[in-house]
C-alpha cells in the first residue's frame, strides 16, 4: 500500500521539479523513489491487508507482481536513459512512466472492479500520451491515435462488462461476486455470462491477444522503442496479472463458461503470432509479434486455473519481461547508431561487439525457451501448470509454436554471428553494458536456479 | 558455519571467474598466486571444519533447487567425515600442485588460464564430494569430466592433444550416462536423491535386490569411467597429453579417484548387493594387473605413471569389492600423497630435459637432480610398498582384505603388486642412475627446478613417507585413525561385518613381501644399472614385450569395435534420415511457413476501421457462441 503513496508523491515531486527547477538531479530522486517503492511494497510480503473500504487488498499475489514491475520499471529506466536526454520534456515523461507505475500496482492488487477500470485508465492513458512522445515523427503520432482510439473503444466494452455483472451481482467487490456466484443459482445467468465475456475481451485487448491484438504490431512500431519495451514488459505483465487476479477469484465459479472461449484465444494467439514473426524483416515489428505469441502463452496460466497458475504466470513475466527488455535495448543501439530498425542491421555483430552480441544472443535463446534460460522454465511451468489441468490439446500446439518461434528468433543469431559482414564497433557505453551484462545474468540465473522465483508466491 | 561450509567452494570459483574474467590484465605470476591462495584459504576452511566437527553428518542447504512436486532437490552440502577427508585431499594437495604450477607454467601463453581452469576444477570436484545428494554430485562430476577436458586439450594447437582430450570426453561420457541411468534409477526406486534419504530406506531392504544390482552396476559404470577401469581406462593414458600439474592434481590424485568415493558415499547400497561387490572386486583385480603388465613395457615416464595410476584404482576398486570401504580410501589418501609426488617429480625431470619424456633417452639425472632424486625415491618406495612408508600400509591392508573375501583374487592382485614395484624401479633406475643417454644440448640443460617447484615436492615427500601412519595394521597399533574416523559414515557395518586377517597372515604377507620387494629392487638394478640393459628401440622389441608396449592392441581393438561401426551408423543416418527424410520435411515445412506468414500479413492492413470491423465481430461470435448455441 504504502508503494502506491510513494509513487504518487514522485509523481508530484517530479512535476515540482519543472516549477521548483531542480530536474537535473531528477533521475537519482525517480531511482531512490522506485527502490522506496519496492522495500516499501516488500514490507507488505505475508502481511496481507485491505485498504480503501476493500478495494485495495495487499496479499502476496499484489506484492510479487508488484515488486516484479518495479523492479523491470528500475531495468527499463536503465536502458531508456537516452528518452530522457530532452531537458523540455524529461519531466513530463518520468511523471508519465511513474503515474502509469501507479495505475499498474493497482492492477495487481485490486479486489474492486471499479479499482481495476481505475488502474487499466491510468495506465493506459499514460501509454498513449507516451506512444505519441515523439512529436515531429508521423508513426508516432499515428501509433497514439490507433491505439487511443482502439483502446478509448475497449475501454467502452470493459465498462459495459463491469455494468453487467453488477447489475447480477450487486457488487463491485471481487469476493462478495464470488460469493454471490457460488451461492446462488444465478452463474448461467446470461447477463452475468456477458458480462464476464466482455471483461474478458476487453483484458485480452490489453494483453494484445488476438483477435484483438491488431493495434499491438503499428503501435509497437511507431511509438518509440523505449515506449514499446516498457509495454511489452511492464504493461503486458501488469494486464496479464489483472487478469488472472480476475478470472482466477472473482469468475472462478463459472470457469466453464469462459474458458473454452479463452482456450481458442490462446491458440489462435500462439499460432497467428508465432507465424506472422516469421514474415517480419523489421526487428521492432518481429518482437511486436513476438510478443503477441508471449501472451498467448501467458494466457495458458489463466486457462490452466490452479494453485501453479500463479507462480507460474509470475516467472514467465519475469523471465520474458527480462529478455523482451534486453532484446529491445540491442535494438534500441543499434538502430541509434545505424538508423535501421531491420534485422539485417544486426549482421557481423559480434566480432567488434561480443558483449552485445552474446546479451542478444542470450535474450532471444532465453525468448525462444532454450534451455538453461530463464525462458525455457517460464514455459515449462506454464505448460506443466495447463498440463496438470488436462489441457493436453493447448500444450500441444503452444509447443508447436515455440516450434515456429525458434524459426525466426534463430535468424537473428544467424544473423549476429555473420562472419562475411563486419559491424563496426558501437560503442556501447558503460552503462548499456551492465544492463545487458545485469539481464544475461539473471536470465541465467533464473534458468540455473528456478526454484528462487516459482517457490516465491 | 553455514557461511564456513559454504566459502569453501565458493572461493576456488570466484577465483575461477576473477582469473578467467581478468586473464588479459594480470601480469606475470599474479593470476598463479591468485589462484594458489583461493585454494588455500579453501584448504585452512577445511582444516578448520575438520577440527570444528561434532562427529555428526550435517547438511547445509542453501536453497531449494529443483521442486516439481513429486521430487524436490535441494541445493545443500553435506559435511561429515568422508567428505571432510576428501575435501581436505583436495584442496591440500590441490594448493601444492597450485603453487608448483606456478613453477612449472611460467611463461606460457596460457599461464591465466591455466589457473582459472584449475581453479574451476577444485570448485567442481568440492561441490562433488561435498554435495548431499546424487544429482549434486553428478554436476561436479560433469564439471570435473569438463575440466579435465579443457586441461588435457590445453594446448589446444596440437591436434594430438585435441584428440586425447576428446577421447577422454567421450569415454567419460560413456560413464556418465551409466551414472545417469543410475541416478533415474534411484529416483524411480526411493523417490528421492537425498543422501540420508535414500540410503535410510535402502537400509532395511534384503540382499541382492533386482533394482538394488542395477542401481550399483549402473552407478558402477560411472565410476569405471571416471576411474578408468576396464573396459573404460584407455582415456587415462592419453591423457597424459595436459600438462604435468594437471596429470598430478586430476589424472592422479583427486578426479580420478571420484569413482571411489561414489562407491564409498553409496556404501548402503553396496552392502545391500553383494553380487555386484564380486564384481568390482573382480574389475578392480584385472585392472589391477592387466595395467601392471602394460606398465612394464612402456618409455615414456608420464605413461608409466599414467598405468601405474590405473592400477592403483584397480587396487582401490578391489579394496571396495571386498567391502573394505575404509581401506580404499585409506588407500585413496597415500596414492593422492605419492602419485602427485610422482608425477610432479616427473614434471621437474621434464622440465630439466627440456620437454623430453621418453627414458631411454634419461639416465643419470641424480648427479643434476638431486631434490627431485630424493622425492623421487622416497615416492617409488612408497608406491612399491617398502615399509614403513604410506603406500606400504594401504596396500597391505587391501591385500588382507582380499585375501580373506576371495582367495583366488589375492593371488592376482599380490601378482599385481609385484609388478607395481617392477615397473617403479626400472623408470627409477632407468632415469636417475647410469649415463646420461640424452643429447649434448640436453645434458648442458640440465638443472635443478625452483624452489617454487621443489617445494610442494619435498611436503609430499614427507606425506608420501609418514602417510601411512593414519592406518596401521592391528599388528604394530590397535588404532586405525583413518579407520576409525570415516566409522559412522558407514551407517550400517553390521550388514557386513569385516573378518579381519589372522596377525600370522600379517606377519606373513609383510615378510613375504618385503623380500621380494628386496629381490626385486636387487633384479633390476643389476638389469637396468649394473648391465645397462636399456630398452631398446620401438621397432626392433618382439614377443611379449612388443604386445605389452603396444597396451595389448587395446585400442586398436576398440577402434574396429567401437569407433568404425559408430562412425559408419552414423555417416548412414546422415545420409539415409537425416538429408532425405528430416531435412526434406524441415524444409518442406519452411516455404509453407513462409508463404502462410505472408498471405495471413494482409490481414493487418493498418486500418482503425478494419481493426475496429473485426474486433465487433469476434465479440459477438464469443458472446453468440457461449450464450446462443452453447
Amino acid at each position: 500500500m504504502n508503494s502506491l503513496i510513494i509513487l504518487a508523491a514522485l509523481g508530484l515531486i517530479i512535476l515540482f521539479s519543472e516549477i521548483f527547477n531542480f530536474k537535473k538531479i531528477i533521475f537519482p530522486i525517480v531511482f531512490a523513489g522506485i527502490i522506496a517503492a519496492i522495500v516499501a511494497a516488500l514490507g507488505d510480503w505475508n502481511n496481507s491487508a485491505s485498504y480503501f473500504n476493500n478495494m485495495i487488498r495487499t496479499d502476496n499475489y499484489a506484492v510479487s507482481f508488484s515488486v516484479l514491475i518495479l523492479f523491470i520499471t528500475l531495468l527499463w529506466f536503465v536502458m531508456s536513459s537516452s528518452m530522457f536526454e530532452d531537458q523540455e520534456t524529461r519531466t513530463d515523461y518520468f511523471s508519465l512512466i511513474v503515474f502509469s507505475l501507479i495505475g499498474a500496482l493497482v492492477m495487481v492488487s485490486f479486489t474492486n472492479l471499479i479499482m481495476l477500470f481505475l488502474g487499466i485508465e491510468i495506465l493506459s492513458i499514460s501509454m498513449y500520451a507516451l506512444a505519441g512522445s515523439k512529436k515531429d515523427n508521423l508513426a508516432s503520432n499515428e501509433a497514439a491515435m490507433k491505439y487511443f482510439l482502439l483502446g478509448a473503444f475497449t475501454t467502452g466494452f470493459l465498462l459495459f462488462g463491469i455494468a453487467l455483472v453488477y447489475g447480477i451481482t450487486g457488487s463491485f467487490n471481487t469476493d462478495q461476486i464470488s460469493e454471490y456466484i457460488m451461492s446462488t443459482g444465478h452463474s448461467s445467468s446470461p447477463v452475468l455470462i456477458a458480462g464476464i465475456l466482455l471483461i474478458l475481451t476487453a483484458l485480452t485487448f490489453k494483453i494484445a491477444a488476438a483477435p484483438f491484438h491488431f493495434w499491438a504490431p503499428d503501435v509497437y512500431q511507431g511509438a518509440p522503442t523505449p515506449v514499446t519495451a516498457f509495454m511489452s514488459s511492464v504493461v503486458k505483465t501488469a494486464a496479464i496479472a489483472s487478469f488472472l487476479r480476475l478470472f482466477g477469484s472473482a469468475f472462478a465459479g463459472p470457469s466453464e463458461f469462459w474458458i473454452a472461449t479463452l482456450w481458442v484465444i490462446s491458440a489462435i494467439t500462439i499460432v497467428l503470432g508465432n507465424i506472422l514473426a516469421v514474415y517480419q524483416t523489421n526487428l521492432k515489428r518481429m518482437l511486436a509479434y513476438s510478443s503477441i505469441s508471449h501472451a498467448g502463452y501467458m494466457i495458458m496460466s489463466v486457462i490452466a486455473l490452479n494453485e501453479k497458475a500463479a507462480s507460474s504466470l509470475l516467472f514467465y513475466t519475469a523471465a520474458y519481461g527480462i529478455s523482451s527488455l534486453a532484446a529491445f535495448m540491442v535494438l534500441l543501439i543499434v538502430s541509434s547508431k545505424s538508423g535501421t530498425e531491420e534485422i539485417s542491421g544486426l549482421r557481423g555483430m559480434f566480432s567488434k561487439n561480443p558483449i552485445m552480441a552474446s546479451a542478444a544472443c542470450i535474450a532471444v535463446l532465453s525468448l525462444a525457451g532454450i534451455p538453461p534460460l530463464a525462458g525455457f522454465f517460464a514455459k515449462y511451468y506454464i505448460f506443466s501448470a495447463a498440463l496438470q489441468s488436462g489441457y493436453t490439446g493447448l500444450v500441444l500446439i503452444a509447443v508447436a509454436g515455440s516450434l515456429v518461434g525458434v524459426f525466426y528468433y534463430f535468424r537473428i543469431i544467424i544473423n549476429i554471428f555473420e562472419s562475411n559482414v563486419q559491424m563496426n564497433d558501437l560503442g556501447v557505453n558503460v552503462f548499456n553494458k551492465a544492463f545487458l551484462l545485469i539481464c544475461s545474468l539473471l536470465a541465467l540465473l533464473f534458468g540455473i536456479l528456478p526454484g528462487l522465483i516459482i517457490d516465491a508466491i | 558455519m553455514m557461511l564456513m561450509v559454504w566459502l569453501i567452494p565458493l572461493l576456488p570459483l570466484l577465483g575461477f571467474l576473477f582469473i578467467g574474467l581478468l586473464q588479459k590484465k594480470l601480469e606475470g605470476t599474479s593470476a598463479g598466486w591468485i589462484g594458489s591462495l583461493t585454494v588455500l584459504a579453501s584448504f585452512v576452511l577445511s582444516l578448520l571444519l575438520f577440527f570444528l566437527h561434532s562427529g555428526s553428518s550435517d547438511e547445509y542447504t542453501l536453497f531449494e533447487w529443483i521442486n516439481l512436486g513429486v521430487l524436490s532437490i535441494p541445493f545443500s552440502l553435506m559435511i561429515d567425515q568422508l567428505s571432510l577427508i576428501m575435501m581436505l585431499i583436495v584442496t591440500g594437495v590441490g594448493f601444492l600442485i597450485h603453487v608448483y604450477s606456478i613453477g612449472y607454467m611460467k611463461g606460457d601463453d596460457g599461464f591465466a588460464r591455466f589457473f582459472s581452469y584449475l581453479n574451476l576444477f577444485i570448485f567442481f570436484m568440492l561441490i562433488l564430494v561435498m554435495g548431499s545428494n546424487f544429482l549434486l554430485m553428478f554436476v561436479g562430476w560433469e564439471g570435473v569430466g569438463l575440466c579435465s577436458y579443457l586441461l588435457i586439450g590445453f594446448w589446444f594447437k596440437t591436434p594430438e592433444y585435441n584428440a586425447a582430450a576428446n577421447k577422454a570426453f567421450i569415454m567419460n561420457r560413456i560413464g556418465d550416462l551409466g551414472f545417469l541411468l543410475g541416478i533415474l534409477l534411484i529416483i524411480s526406486t526411493f523417490g528421492s536423491l537425498d543422501y540420508n534419504s535414500v540410503f535410510s530406506s535402502a537400509a532395511s531392504m534384503p540382499d541382492n535386490q533386482p533394482q538394488i544390482i542395477a542401481i550399483t552396476l549402473l552407478l558402477l559404470i560411472g565410476a569405471a569411467g571416471k576411474s578408468a577401469q576396464i573396459p573404460l581406462y584407455t582415456w587415462l593414458p592419453d591423457a597424459m597429453a595436459g600438462p604435468t600439474p594437471v596429470s598430478a592434481l586430476i589424472h592422479a590424485a583427486t578426479m580420478v579417484t571420484a569413482g571411489i568415493y561414489m562407491v564409498v558415499r553409496s556404501n548402503v547400497l553396496y552392502s545391500i548387493a553383494p553380487d555386484t561387490l564380486f564384481i568390482v572386486a573382480v574389475l578392480g583385480t584385472a585392472t589391477a594387473v592387466f595395467a601392471a603388465t602394460i606398465a612394464l613395457a612402456q618409455n615414456d615416464i608420464k605413461k608409466v605413471l599414467a598405468y601405474s595410476t590405473v592400477s592403483q584404482l584397480g587396487f582401490m576398486f578391489a579394496a571396495l569389492g571386498a567391502g573394505a570401504y575404509t581401506t580404499a580410501i585409506f588407500h585413496v589418501t597415500t596414492h593422492a600423497f605419492f602419485k602427485a609426488l610422482l608425477f610432479l617429480a616427473a614434471g621437474s625431470v621434464i622440465h630439466a630435459m627440456g620437454g623430453e619424456q621418453d627414458i631411454r633417452k634419461m639416465g643419470g639425472l641424480k648427479k643434476n637432480l638431486p631434490v627431485t632424486f630424493t622425492v623421487f625415491a622416497i615416492g617409488t618406495l612408497a608406491i612399491a610398498g617398502i615399509p614403513p612408508l604410506a603406500g606400504f600400509f594401504s596396500k597391505d591392508e587391501i591385500l588382507a582384505h582380499v585375501w580373506v573375501e576371495y582367495k583366488y583374487l589375492f593371488v592376482a592382485l599380490a601378482l599385481a603388486s609385484v609388478f607395481t614395484a617392477v615397473y617403479m624401479f626400472r623408470l627409477f633406475f632407468l632415469t636417475f642412475y647410469g649415463d646420461f643417454r640424452g643429447s649434448q644440448r640436453q645434458k648442458e640443460h640440465l638443472h635443478e627446478s625452483p624452489g617454487i617447484m621443489t617445494t610442494p615436492l619435498v611436503i609430499l615427500a614427507i606425506l608420501s613417507a609418514f602417510g601411512g601412519f593414519l592406518g596401521m595394521p592391528e599388528i604394530f597399533s590397535d588404532k586405525h585413525i583413518i579407520g576409525s574416523f570415516l566409522q559412522p559414515v558407514l551407517a550400517y557395518p553390521s550388514q557386513l561385518i569385516l573378518s579381519k586377517p589372522s596377525h600370522a597372515f600379517e606377519w606373513s604377507l609383510i615378510s613375504v613381501f618385503a623380500i621380494l620387494l628386496l629381490i626385486i629392487i636387487l633384479y633390476t638394478y643389476r638389469k637396468f644399472v649394473s648391465n645397462k640393459n636399456i630398452p631398446l628401440e620401438d621397432g626392433s622389441v618382439k614377443g611379449l614385450s612388443r604386445v605389452l608396449m603396444n597396451k595389448y592392441y587395446v585400442d586398436e581393438l576398440y577402434d574396429y569395435l567401437v569407433v568404425k561401426p559408430a562412425f559408419f551408423i552414423g555417416r548412414t543416418f546422415h545420409s539415409l534420415v537425416e538429408k532425405s527424410i528430416i531435412d526434406r520435411t524441415v524444409n518442406s515445412i519452411k516455404p509453407i511457413l513462409i508463404s502462410t506468414s505472408g498471405m495471413l500479413r494482409r490481414i493487418q492492413t493498418g486500418g482503425i476501421g478494419f481493426y475496429i470491423f473485426i474486433m465487433v465481430f469476434s465479440i459477438i461470435a464469443i458472446l453468440a457462441y457461449n450464450l446462443l448455441i452453447s
